[in-house]
């Protein structure tokens, strides 16, 4: 960069303020007013006020809502996640079939999800499977179970063969090299994938709408509440969605991207 | 404990990767209590004849022994053999002395004694300060005394170490090597150490291994691979060599004359049956080492021939000259290795000399 002259030094950082600038404040506008009072419609940016969370918290609907999310969030990461590990652990140095395996996992992930939505809805209906909770879990668990599965895989991947050949060679058995060496070198990309697995869980809504039953998550819920007006308290709620998945993910990075655990413990 | 007594046998041992063959018939005993060296370029199968000692790979055909017992099939954490890996394979989430205990704690052997065998066994690697530290906050000599430590704990009857110097620096490689063999002796166990460096292999073995393209070429002392090769591979790869081809003339008692480019050159034969029983005009090698060969005098009665100094490479204590010698046809370019001296070498660059090197310097190897 210091190659640059400095007239384009400065040319490139006003660029660089303004697609920031137009990507990301939007998603600062409801945060700021959700501090201020909403009277027809107009912003009243003269007082603000805790107001519109105090309403939140009294709104029985949104936190029905958010205690299904969450229910739905833990069943789906607890599934995922198992699931996950195993289908890695199981094709990781396994050549046949693998590909396949990972084109069929990655393709809900990648479809429009209305299209996974519609797929699976058909499919419980075909079944006879009742739409619930139940059909939200196998849903979300189906989108997020590519992020899990690849994110074990590469941190199986880029563990040197050698410490499993290590373990059996110093009288381990198989059930102990598991227990003992795999799984704790496996447990931080688990705990990322995990989080990112929520996170997705936590704000998916195409998928949710058409294969709940007569209960809803917070972002369908969100949805509704869009649909009969603009009322403030949907500020407080896109503030509070917006800040969770922010922490889950800054969480999901720092077990994902440090390798040494070692200087991690001390 | 007896050097006399075969701990671990390889019958007729092969080995393929799918139809890609690495190792061809490879017969070897490994002696209890001797620090046995497998030496070969990469490719040559040594790495392969340490993995299925060791258990991590199944064999192709053969048999593997251990005191007259065969345990070719015995998995792998059941064989009484312990591995130190080229990249340690220290567990990165356990701390050194978890490290070092793992072999006793999948024993289910209890915790008190385990915690005294893993500080006994950190103080014989020096690492005894070390113990609580994670295998991240260790240089590379320290994580290789860890694996060290962590495949002598179990007190195995073989230890097979492969290539584990290959990431040090040199410096610290030395020292390694004298740690090492300090090691092997204090706890007599039989070491069998996989090295591509000759220099390591002769300065530590008792008995060297030299493998090539899945075959062992010869087996022996670092001696006898030294002044005896029994073949071109060996006696080029084994330290530096002059070698000159020609054609065998008749056996004259212990020794057996060489025609070559130099002229004729007498070489001793002794305890070689192979070289008494080829035939004449059979196509073989003179093989003299550097400080074997050496500016002859008027009284010289070895094997004569002149030549012109090439080159000449101060080394410290030795000077190394190239030589060229020979009819224009088949110019031969020797080298010879003389102690230095302070007041410089009395050769110059282009000066014709005459050179000549003791029959009993001499050895022959078949082509």
């Amino acid at each position: 960069m210091n190659a640059l002259p400095r007239p384009s030094t400065i040319f490139l950082a006003a660029i660089t303020t303004l697609v920031a600038v137009l990507l990301y404040s939007p998603l600062f506008v409801p945060i700021v007013s959700s501090f201020f009072t909403v009277s027809h419609g107009n912003v009243d940016w003269s007082s603000p006020t805790l107001s519109t969370y105090v309403a939140l918290a009294e709104n029985h609907d949104i936190l029905a809502a958010l205690r299904t999310t969450l229910i739905v969030g833990v069943c789906t990461v607890v599934l995922s996640v198992v699931s996950g590990t195993l289908l890695a652990l199981y094709y990781h140095g396994r050549r046949s079939g693998r590909s396949i395996l990972q084109f069929i996992i990655f393709l809900p992930f990648l479809m429009p999800p209305i299209i996974s939505g519609l797929a699976l809805l058909i499919f419980f209906r075909e079944i006879g499977l009742e739409r619930s909770l139940l059909t939200v879990v196998i849903g979300h668990t189906v989108f997020v179970l590519a992020i899990v599965y690849r994110t074990v895989l590469m941190r199986l991947q880029s563990m040197s063969r050698t410490l499993v050949e290590a373990s059996y060679d110093l009288g381990a058995t198989g059930w102990q090299t598991f227990w003992r060496i795999i799984l704790p070198n496996l447990s931080s990309a688990m705990v990322g994938g995990a989080i990112l697995a929520f996170a997705l869980s936590f704000d998916e809504t195409m998928i949710t709408i058409l294969v709940t039953g007569t209960q809803s998550t917070l972002p369908v819920r969100l949805w509704a509440m869009m649909r009969l007006g603009f009322s403030p308290d949907i500020n407080a709620l896109v503030a509070l969605i917006l800040m969770f998945t922010v922490l889950l993910c800054v969480l999901a990075a720092r077990f994902l991207i440090p390798r040494q655990m070692a200087t991690e413990r001390t | 404990m007896n050097l006399n007594t075969d701990l671990l046998t390889l019958r007729s041992v092969s080995k393929s990767y799918g139809t890609v063959p690495v190792l061809h018939d490879i017969d070897l005993s490994i002696k209890d209590g001797e620090f046995l060296t497998v030496l070969g370029p990469s490719g040559s199968g040594k790495t392969t004849v340490l993995r299925l000692i060791g258990g991590l790979e199944p064999l192709t055909a053969g048999e593997i022994r251990l005191d007259g017992q065969d345990i070719s099939r015995m998995p792998i954490n059941r064989r009484p053999f312990n591995t130190v890996f080229q990249d340690y394979a220290l567990f990165p989430h356990m701390t050194v002395s978890g490290n070092v205990g793992y072999g006793l704690s999948v024993r289910h052997i209890q915790r008190k004694e385990i915690a005294r065998r893993v500080a006994e066994a950190l103080e014989l690697v020096q690492l005894g300060r070390f113990a609580d530290r994670f295998p991240a906050q260790l240089s590379g000599g320290q994580r290789q005394r860890v694996a060290l430590a962590r495949a002598l704990i179990c007190q195995p009857r073989l230890i097979l170490l492969d290539e584990p110097l290959a990431a040090l620096d040199l410096e610290l490689r030395r020292q390694m090597q004298e740690f090492l063999k300090s090691i092997q002796r204090e706890i007599k166990t039989t070491f069998l150490f996989v090295t591509h460096d000759q220099e390591e292999a002769i300065g530590m073995a008792d008995r060297i291994c030299v493998m090539q393209a899945g075959h062992i070429r010869q087996l022996g002392t670092p001696h006898e691979l030294y002044y005896k090769p029994n073949c071109e591979f060996v006696a080029r790869f084994f330290g530096e060599n002059n070698l000159v081809a020609g054609k065998l003339g008749p056996v004259q008692g212990e020794q057996r004359p060489i025609e070559t480019a130099l002229g004729r050159l007498i070489c001793s034969i002794s305890d070689q049956l192979h070289l008494k029983t080829a035939p004449d005009g059979a196509s073989a090698f003179a093989a003299f080492r550097p400080e074997a060969l050496r500016l002859a005098d008027a009284t010289d009665s070895g094997n004569r021939f002149s030549g012109t100094i090439a080159d000449l490479a101060f080394a410290g204590s030795s000077t190394v000259a190239t030589v060229t010698a020979g009819a224009d046809t088949a110019v031969q370019r020797l080298r010879l290795r003389m102690p230095s001296r302070i007041d410089g070498s009395a050769l110059k660059s282009g000066e014709t000399v005459s050179l000549s090197f003791a029959p009993h310097e001499g050895h022959l190897v078949l082509a």
